[in-house]
């Protein structure tokens, strides 16, 4: 197979989507055109300067978001006696989405790392960020759903829950993270010994695709998680030549030599940077295993609600408009889906333009493949350790 | 909270650099500084001066918003619908000054353009109001200063480093002084006015609000005495 069709072949695909992404993003902006002059008069009632911009694009996303989330609560007041405001609650919701997303507590940063860490495709950043960006959303309704609608709960109540939720989710991420740095570690290191043991000559031979330890000529893949039915420990010839990367899965090997390498679910460990085991096919994303490998980072990342969702439903409830509430929250998460989403093909995106430069899975842009991957494991770490220890602080629920 | 508070002392270069680093912290991570409110509370304030001519307290006197306000008061029941008395919402007025404390009441005070630490003792007198026919909720809350503050210029600066709430000064008579010399002048700043006198504004630069956040949205209370 050739690496480089494959690769341009996705690097197409993922700017497809990025275009599409773009394009959802400017829809947005028209809508911040027509909607935006009516809703800064309306909710702005202290004239302006109240909410204050930075500078430069930060500062208008900041702007925005600000503005567009006042507008939600006067909307949804609205639509108490106007059923046609719920358009407009809708779209909103929306937009404000696409903004909000850009603030933190999004999970834009640990859905990037983690996705350039396991090597995911774009189609799986994307489905991540919706997926999650859903999770985001249900909490919020649950939690509002439940403890205020149903029990009656005070915010103080609901301040704890989310405390308590926080403390799970960015629990999550640091359990993530680990697992992502101890794999990525050992990738990283039999890349550069691969490497090493090249340039020291000791086996002179492009066609080998394994790190291999030059003296005994034996090499044991660790780590593999599903156990073989072969043992994994092997010997074989000190040079083989003809060893293609064709990995069998039976035991059936017709090598001289016993090689077994049985598949790994979370394409963690493998030694390339590039080929077959990169960039998991379409068919195992759609299977169940597919999900299952995402659904840590999906829950790690979603279940934190959003603080402006919970405020914006239970003043939803208070006008007994709960379920325009709800259905606002979940059209919000589809607008911070779509900006995560687009974050997360970019970085997919370079990730694929870095990896052009490793011509050879044994050569230095292999390494730095490697250390990339290792470098946003080590960062998916460390946002769960900065968040648990409260340095980065998510969002904010109650100041009162 | 976040590293903000730890930057009070640096020089004009750590400052520089401290910028730098924010801002591209900011563009990478997002951190909580582009975290936009939540909360918006109008003020209005009163500066208590004792007969020496030292400040002795400051009162504010906070109105909610109508969202936040609904939010807070979820879950509580008064004896009439829609209504919540003084007493009903006693519980909540503590819960609030409680959790204020972490966030130093988002008071902060200078004198002679000297950041005062830790000048604030607890409240000494709290309560929340509801206004029915707005939805609204008022905290006031009375804060002393340990030390009661004797300057020739003084600043007093109210907002949420975080920005999870919006403070803003009312638009009508937002601050008054009790009790203060009649020589005694008043100048307030909302966020971005370019009405403050140029000269203070200068001193005005290293407030902490500013450093890192590219913003300037503190709310400055400034009475200069002879």
């Amino acid at each position: 197979m050739n690496a480089f069709s494959r690769f341009d072949g996705m690097r197409r695909h993922a700017m497809t989507v990025g275009v599409v992404l773009l394009a959802l993003i400017l829809f947005s902006g028209v809508i911040v055109l027509v909607c935006a002059p009516p809703a800064s008069a309306q909710t702005l009632p202290f004239g302006a300067g109240r909410a204050v911009p930075t500078t430069g694009i930060a500062g208008w996303v900041f702007a925005k978001q600000a503005i567009f989330y006042r507008t939600l609560s006067g909307e949804i007041r609205a639509a108490k006696s106007d059923g046609s405001a719920l358009w407009a609650l809708m779209g909103i919701a929306f937009v404000y989405g696409v903004f909000h997303a850009a603030g933190p507590g999004h999970g834009k940063a640990v859905i990037s790392s983690y996705l350039l860490a396991n090597d995911e495709t774009w189609r799986r950043g994307v489905a991540l960020s919706f997926a999650s960006a859903l999770v985001q959303s249900l909490t919020a309704i649950l939690i509002v759903g439940i403890a205020a609608a149903l029990l009656g709960a005070t915010a103080k109540m609901m301040g704890d829950a989310v405390r308590a939720i926080e403390i799970v989710s960015y629990g999550l991420i640091v359990v993530v993270g680990a697992r992502l740095l101890s794999a990525k570690g050992s990738g990283f290191v039999r890349a550069a010994e691969a490497l090493s043991a090249r340039r020291g000559g000791a086996l002179g031979d492009a066609g080998n695709h394994h790190a291999v330890e030059p003296a005994s000529g034996a090499h044991q893949h660790q780590n593999h998680g599903a156990s073989s039915c072969c043992g994994h420990q092997h010997s074989r010839p000190p040079v083989d030549r003809h060893h293609d990367h064709a990995h069998d899965h039976g035991c059936n090997h017709s090598y001289g030599h016993d090689h077994d390498h049985t598949h790994h679910d979370d394409h963690e460990l493998d030694v390339m940077p590039w080929g077959h085991a990169h960039g998991p096919e379409p068919q195992e994303l759609a299977g169940p295993e597919g999900w299952k490998r995402g659904l840590s980072a999906i829950v790690a990342v979603g279940l934190r609600p959003c603080s402006g969702a919970i405020i914006l439903l239970v003043f939803a409830l208070s006008q007994g408009l709960f379920w325009a509430g709800a259905v606002s929250t979940l059209v919000m998460g589809l607008g911070t889906a779509v900006t995560v989403a687009a974050i997360a093909t970019f970085a997919v995106s370079a990730k694929a333009f870095v990896r052009r430069f490793a011509t050879d899975e044994i050569s230095y842009g292999s390494v730095v493949v490697r250390g990339l991957e290792l470098g946003a494991a080590g960062l998916v770490l460390a946002f769960g350790l900065l968040l648990l220890a409260g340095y980065m602080a998510s969002e904010r629920l109650v100041g009162f | 909270m976040t590293g903000l508070t730890l930057s009070s002392n640096l020089s004009g270069r750590a400052l520089r650099w401290r910028n730098l680093g924010a801002a591209c912290w900011l563009g990478l991570m997002t951190t909580p500084a582009l975290a936009h409110p939540h909360v918006w509370v109008t003020m209005t304030e009163e500066l208590i001066f004792s007969e020496d001519g030292a400040l002795a307290a400051v009162r504010h006197t906070w109105t909610f918003d109508e969202t936040f306000s609904a939010f807070a008061t979820q879950g509580l029941s008064g004896k009439t619908k829609g209504r919540f008395t003084r007493e009903e919402l006693r519980p909540l007025a503590q819960t609030n000054v409680e959790s204020l404390k972490e966030y130093r009441y988002f008071t902060y005070a200078r004198v002679d353009g000297k950041k005062q630490k830790d000048a604030f003792g607890d409240p000494i007198d709290y309560w929340l109001d509801y206004d029915p026919e707005k939805t609204e909720l008022t905290l006031h809350l009375t804060l002393p200063l340990k030390k009661p503050l004797i300057a020739r210029q003084l600043l007093i600066e109210v907002y949420d480093p975080e920005f999870f709430v919006d403070f803003g000064l009312a638009e009508r008579n937002p601050v008054k002084l009790v009790g203060a010399s009649p020589q005694c002048s008043l100048a307030t700043e909302k966020p971005h006015d370019a009405n403050f006198p140029p000269a203070l504004n200068q001193l005005f630069t290293t407030s902490e609000a500013n450093i890192g956040m590219g913003m300037n949205f503190a709310n400055k209370i400034s009475v200069q005495c002879p």
